[in-house]
Formats: C-alpha cells, structure tokens, sequence
C-alpha cells in the first residue's frame, strides 16, 4: 500500500509537472516570437502619466515604481476608511434586524435584501454618476461642504472619485456584514437570553457580557473574509476613475506591455495587503478572545 | 427597547420614508424619461445579435422561464421531475448551441453576442465548468498526497488572494500567452474560462467545508461493508458533501452572475456594458438614473430566481423535507 | 469445530508508552457467541476493530475466516475480510442522504454486483425479519434510535456475512429501545451467526453469550461461560466490575 502511494504520488507530480512545462514551454515560445522577456527594467523608467490624487508628492516624470506605490496607497486610503464604515454600517444594520420595532427591523431586511441582489459595480457607477456628479457644482452645507467638485469634510478636502468608492464598498459590505451580525447573534441559544433575564440583567448589560461573547467566536472569522473581499473589491475603482493600485497597474500594463511582471507585481501587492488585514484581525481576534477568557 | 425611544424612532423612520417616497415620486412623474430603456429593450437582451437570428437567444430565454417555473410551480412527482436536474444541465449546451450556431444554425460571430443573453451564457458557461474543477480542488487539498494537497492549496489560496477584475484581465491578456502559437480562442471563451477558475478557488473551499462536515464514520461504515474508496466517495461523501455546502454554492452562483457585470470594464458588451455604450449616446446622455433602477431591476429578479432555485432544491433534496 | 477468528498477542498503541491492546490472545469458534465486557477504555472496542482492519496492528497476528492479518497489514486482505464480516456501531451510522432500502441494498449491489431487483427482495425479507418492513421507504433521521440499529444489523446482514461484529450496539439507545434491538441480536444468536459484541448489557451476555470475556487496561482478564462468570468469577477485578455494574 505504501509503494502504491508513492507511485501515485509520483505518478502526480509527474503530470502536474508536465502541464506546468506544457505552460511554460508555450509561454516562453510566446515571449520570444514577440520579443519579450521578463524584466523589471522599466519600473525605474518615468511613467508619464498624471494620477488625479496622491498621498505624497508625485509627478509624471516619477518612475512607475512611485505611480504604483502611490496607487498602493490610494488602495489602502478607501480599503481602511471602507473598513471602519462598513463594519459601523454592518452592525447597526445587524443590530437593527432584531430591534422590537418593526419599521426598523423591515426597513434593516429591505437594504439587506436589495443590496445584496444587485452587483457592486452597478453601485458604484450610481454613486458616481447619479448621486455624487449630481450635486449641485456650488457647494451646499455648512461642516461637511457638497459638491460635484468634491466633498469638504470638516476642512479636509476628498474628492468625488474617492467618496463614491467608499460609498459603494460600505453599502455594499454593510449589508453582508448586517447578515454575519444577525447569523452570530441568533446562533447563541434562546436559553442564554432567558438566563440572563431571569437573572435580572438589564437588555444592553446581557448582550454585551452573555450575548456577543458567545457570538464573536462565530462572526469574527466571517468579518475577516468581508474585510479580504472589500480590499479586493476595492480594485473595482477602475470604473469610476479612481486611481487605485489596479487602476495603476492597468495603465502601467498597456503603456508597457509587461502583462506578466504587472501580474506579478499585483500579485505580491495583494498578497501583502491580505497578509496585513488577516494579521490584523488575527490580532484583534486574539485579544478579544483572551480578553473574554479573562473576564470569565 | 422602552416605549418613548420606540415611538421617537417610528416617527423618524415614517419622516425619512415619507420624504424618500416623495422625492421617488417627483422624479418618477416630472424628470424621468425612460425611453432610453423602452426604445432600446432588443439591445438589452441580445445586444447587436443579427435581427432574423434574434429568435434563438429569445427561444433560450423563453425556454429557461418556462423551466424555472415549472421547477418552483409544477407537479412535485412525476416522470418530468425526475429527469429535471438532467434538463437543467442541458441548457448551458443548448444555450450555447442556439446563440453560437453550427450544426444546420447560421454561425455567428461571438462579437455580436451581447445583451442578457451574454450575462446568462457566461454565467452558466462558467459556473458548469467551475463545478468540477472546484470539487477536484476540494478533493485534492484533502489528499493524502502531499504533491496533491500542496499545488491544491497553493493554488486556491493564490486564486483567492487576488482581485476577480485583475484575473479577468490578466485572463484576456495571458491565456493566449500561454497557449501553443496558432491556437486562438475567443474574447468570450477568455473570459469564461478566466470565470470558471476564479470561481473554482471559491468552490473548492466551500466545497471542503461540505467534506469536513462529513463524520469519519461515515467513511467506516462505507469501508465496513466493502466499498472501495472511490465508491465511499462517489456515493457516500460527496453526495452528503455536497448537499451541506449548496446554501454556499448557490452564493456562489449568485455571485457568478453579479460578477459577470466586471466584463464591462474590460468591453464585453454583456448587460451592464451595453448599457455603458448606450449613455454614451448623446441622445440618451445623462439618463443615468434610469439605466441603473433598470439594470438593478434585472440583475436583482435574476438573482433572487436563482436563490429561490436553488432554494427550492435544498428543500427537495432533504431527505427529511422531502415526500418521496 | 472450526474457528472463525484467532488473535495471538495483538498489540495496538495511539500514543507511545501507552497501550490499548497489550498481548490479547483469542479464538472464537464459528457458530460461537463470545460477548467482550470490560469498563471503558479497557480496549474492547479496539479489540473488535482490529477484526476488520479498522484499526491498523502494531503487532500480534490475526486470522480472520483464513485470511491474515499483522501490523504490515495490505489493502487486499483487509477487503476481503470486511466483504465476509459484518459490523455493527453504537452510533449506528446509517447514511443520511439514502433511504432504508437504499442504505441497505447499497453494498450488494456496487459491491457484489447483485441485481438490484434480487438485492431489494432480499432487503425487504431482511427488514421483515426485524419487524421494520414498513419503514423501507423512510429515511434514517424518521425513525427511531431502536428502528435504525435494525437497519444497521439488517444492512450488515446484507452481505451474507460469516461473523458478525456488534461494538457496544445498544449503548447509544433510549432504555426502552435496548429491547427491540437486543431480541433482534438474540434472534441472530439463535440461527447459528457467529458474533462478537462489546456491550453492558449483562442479561443479554448470561443468556446468549456462550463464552464471556473480560478485558482491562487492554489486557484479558478472565474468559469463561457466563454461568460462571456471573454467579464466581474468578478474578478480582471482574468481580468489582459486575458488582459496579448491578
């Protein structure tokens, strides 16, 4: 049996193995005929395009390395300002799904129900163009100041591409953060709820030390892959010009022609952005577990 | 909730509804002009399809409506609804056949497929070829072989790592990179098959929480009385496997047909890239409003036939639901 | 008389330096019923494992209706051997997804390739004998605990098999339900089967079993006729069982 395995075993290898050469034997003929090889040269080269946002200075003649470091940024901006909304819009909503009153709790179903039905880059074109391109171009309001121009939250300035963005991914990941919420809340017995109750332990005392407790072991692993599927779906920022790392790369790719190195590139960089937010809750998971043990 | 916070809260709701439905209505009666969708509907669904063809992307359509109907409403026994997981299967092939051509049809060219038809047709195409891949991937992350388990993991946790917008682009970039020079495939068959890997990393996982829901006696009790490995797998585990992880599949599939809208950035004409060229008609110009509520409209009743489907059949397939 | 399974010092351990099996000889003979008691974790229900291939020799040897078993044990033997034995579990096992009869028929028809129509007559006769004929079309999670240990007996019946293995079949059960289940075993008994069973349940033992076997800490402590195993045992230790378990 144990000879058998290792046949099979490397019977596998040998067959991946040959697919693999199959690919890269392809791949390479491919590169020759047109006269392409891997290199990353060219990262250093200026890149020539403007970028219509960036966090530190930055200027065409800049080398497409610093175009894709800025995109870079811009990415994490909307996913971390996405992160903090969303899951503030995600719990009122899931809080709000089990409220007593019952306009709230059909109003909460309603945005869950239709949001989650409708494709995301749907959502963001209608708060770009409908919503955001439509306001009025003089600004209205006095703190937070409202403009197709742009937006003025309190003196800082975000424009409309960032806005609607970050818009699109908080509904849009509210609602499927709303579901996580309702689903680890219910999963704790009826019985807890009645204990605690009977113990005379106000609503909001009983949820925060019996309810969620028990809940979090449940939604926080949930929350983690929204979060993964929020920065990825933040790439979606390409349709409505906002210039993020894909957006980047994007152009960076056809001025180039280097689809396998901006793969690559893309690669690693999501590679490192997932690794950050896993690690993050990993550590956010960590405490709020400990913590919980400890309190018990 | 005390009774003055959930008063006070009934009438801010009612307030903002009211104003909200107001504001609705004002647009609907005064500013709304929905002849940029009324006068366009053919290019809705089947794009620029030839127009003395139009009748076999219709006749699909036509076909998939009566079939979902009859698989919610019709008669719960008889010989039809036995043979009906079968007729659901034929209808990617037959969709494909009616729209592409060959065999006594007029060919035509994957350019001119477009519209509803092509959302559909990537949706079906992709998700059938995702299965399996999936349920292999699945499979092989379980593997006793590391060679197996290994390239499994890695290649589901890359998959997953990445943005589904940059593997169809990179899929209509590096496909062709990749294949025997002289061999062409087709825009839509890129990006089916960028779809269907894409998906298959998604599947996989939900698939293996299906496998490990799955009781190791179970696979005893198979060993037990005689059956090999493969048939404890084939009749025993996945069957189970795969009824656990439907709910998840049939995200999955919702997901599928949300995500098929992304071909637009890369100029598939499919629904939401028809309707891109269409406001940039200077006839239609700025008639956002109306496109969106009607591209919402559509996409929202596909999906929620799909989770009603699919709905329907995790109640079928119950054993302890089902009135066999 | 022939014997039916032979077992010389097996040994079995899950973690080094502990034993579940430590040197268990013993034969039983065909037509025999030999019933294995012993507190948990004495290495009962390893013991009645190993007589399938479930779990794997560390060493010792087994013979099996003619077939040997030892710690370097192959794929072929052990097949063989689960096509000729059958086994029941406490948790009886039963496959959701598929309908008695099809939990029943499911073997003979992919494994021995019978027809099927022949497969499901004999299922029917074989559910009939454990008076659930009309559950047939039901599946496991509608019947009863009681109910789906016949089932389990009636799908290893299936096979035809030479000896049956019952691993604590009754301790899973309502009270009310060891009754049905244990008349269905003792009816077995009574045709002749070849059985070994795990199990408490000490009339069942006394007034079926022919031998009685008591196991401790994976070692044999005493095999003798319930007569008087029940009324004088002999050694210590299965005295302070029984009177534990009464």
């Amino acid at each position: 049996m144990r000879r058998r395995s290792l046949l099979l075993q490397v019977g596998v290898a040998a067959l991946l193995l040959a697919l693999l050469a199959l690919l890269v034997n392809n791949l390479a003929v491919n590169l020759l005929r047109t006269g392409l090889g891997l290199d990353f040269g060219w990262l250093g080269r200026p890149s020539g395009f403007a970028l219509a946002e960036s966090a530190l200075p930055y200027s065409p003649s800049d080398s497409y390395l610093w175009a894709l470091t800025i995109g870079w940024l811009n990415s994490l901006k909307v996913i971390a300002a996405g992160l903090v909304l969303a899951t503030l819009l995600g719990v009122a909503a899931g809080a709000a799904r089990s409220s007593s009153n019952r306009l709230l709790r059909s109003l909460a179903g309603g945005y869950v129900a239709v949001i989650r039905q409708v494709p995301l880059l749907l959502q963001l074109l209608f708060w770009y163009f409908v919503a955001f391109l439509g306001l009025p171009e003089t600004p209205i309001g006095g703190l937070i100041q409202l403009s197709n121009q742009g937006i003025s939250m309190l003196g800082m300035p975000l424009s409309v591409e960032f806005c609607a963005v970050l818009t699109g991914l908080t509904v849009f990941t509210g609602a499927s953060i709303a579901e996580i919420v309702r689903g680890g809340v219910n999963a704790v017995p009826r019985g807890q709820w009645e204990a605690f109750r009977s113990l005379g332990l106000s609503e909001g005392l009983g949820l925060r030390r019996i309810v969620l407790p028990q809940a979090l072991p449940a939604i926080l692993p949930a929350l983690t892959s929204q979060y993964l599927n929020l920065a990825k779906n933040s790439t979606l920022a390409i349709a409505v010009g906002y210039a993020d790392l894909y957006a980047v790369s994007d152009t960076t790719i056809t001025q180039t022609g280097r689809a396998i190195e901006g793969f690559l590139l893309l690669l690693i960089s999501f590679l490192l952005l997932n690794l950050l937010i896993s690690g993050g809750m990993a550590g956010i998971n960590a405490t709020v577990l400990g913590r919980m043990r400890r309190s018990r | 909730m005390n009774r003055w916070l959930n008063r006070s809260v009934t009438l801010v709701l009612t307030a903002l509804i009211g104003w909200g439905l107001w504001s609705v209505l004002h647009w609907l009666l005064l500013a709304a002009d929905w002849r940029v969708v009324v006068s366009n509907l053919p290019l809705y669904v089947v794009g620029s399809y030839p127009v003395d063809q139009r009748w076999r992307p219709l006749l699909w359509m036509v076909a998939l409506v009566v079939l979902i109907g009859f698989t919610l409403l019709g008669p719960r026994r008889g010989p039809l609804q036995r043979w009906l997981p079968l007729i659901w299967l034929a209808m990617a092939p037959l969709g494909l056949w009616l729209v592409a051509g060959g065999l006594v049809l007029e060919p035509v060219s994957t350019r001119d497929w477009g519209g509803f038809t092509l959302t559909l047709l990537l949706t079906f195409g992709s998700g059938l070829l995702a299965l399996p891949i999936g349920v292999l991937l699945a499979l092989g992350r379980r593997s006793r072989l590391p060679v197996l388990r290994l390239s499994s993991t890695a290649y589901i946790e890359l998959m997953r790592a990445v943005p589904l917008i940059a593997v169809l682009f990179f899929g209509q970039l590096l496909i062709p990179l990749f294949l025997p020079p002289g061999l062409e495939i087709n825009r839509v068959l890129r990006a089916v098959l960028a779809f269907a890997f894409f998906a298959a990393a998604y599947i996989a996982e939900d698939v293996r929480g299906g496998l490990q829901a799955i009781p190791p006696m179970q696979r005893e009790a198979a060993a037990v009385l005689g059956l090999s490995e493969w048939q404890s797998l084939q009749l025993v585990v996945l069957p189970q496997a795969l009824r656990i992880a439907l709910p998840s599949l049939t995200n999955q599939a919702v997901g599928l047909l949300q995500n098929t809208s992304l071909m637009a950035i890369l100029g598939l004409v499919e629904l939401l890239g028809i309707s891109r060229s269409l406001l940039a008609n200077p006839v239609f110009i700025g008639r956002f409003l109306e496109v969106y509520l009607w591209l919402a409209a559509v996409y929202w009743l596909a999906c929620t036939a799909m989770a009603l489907l699919a709905r329907h059949l995790e109640l079928r397939l119950d054993p302890l639901r089902s009135d066999r | 008389m022939t014997v039916a399974i032979r077992a010389t010092d097996l040994v079995k351990s899950y973690t080094p330096g502990s034993r579940a099996l430590d040197g268990v000889s013993l034969e039983v003979a065909s037509g025999e019923v030999l019933v294995v008691m012993g507190p948990s974790g004495s290495g009962k229900s390893t013991l009645i494992r190993t007589f399938n291939g479930l779990e794997k020799l560390d060493g010792g040897e087994l013979d099996v209706l003619g077939v040997r078993l030892d710690a370097a044990h192959e794929e072929r033997p052990v097949r063989e051997i689960r096509r000729r034995v059958g086994m029941v579990f406490q948790q009886f096992n039963l496959f959701p997804h598929l309908s008695i009869l099809d939990n029943i028929t499911l073997a003979p028809v992919k494994v021995q390739k019978r027809p099927k129509a022949q497969a499901e007559q004999r299922a029917i006769e074989l559910l009939d004998q454990m008076g659930i004929r009309e559950q047939a079309h039901k599946f496991p999670a509608q019947l009863s605990g009681g109910q789906q240990q016949r089932v389990a007996i009636a799908r290893a019946l299936a096979l035809d098999p030479e000896v049956m293995l019952f691993d604590e079949p009754t301790s899973a059960l309502d009270p009310e339900r060891v009754k049905e289940v244990l008349d269905a075993m003792r009816q077995l008994a009574r045709d002749g089967m070849t059985m070994v069973v795990v199990t408490h349940e000490l009339g069942f033992a006394r007034e079926v079993a022919d031998r009685v076997m008591f196991m401790d800490q994976g070692q044999v402590v005493e095999t003798s006729d319930p007569a008087s195993f029940f009324t004088n045992a002999r050694e210590e230790r299965s005295r302070r069982f029984l009177s534990q378990m009464v």
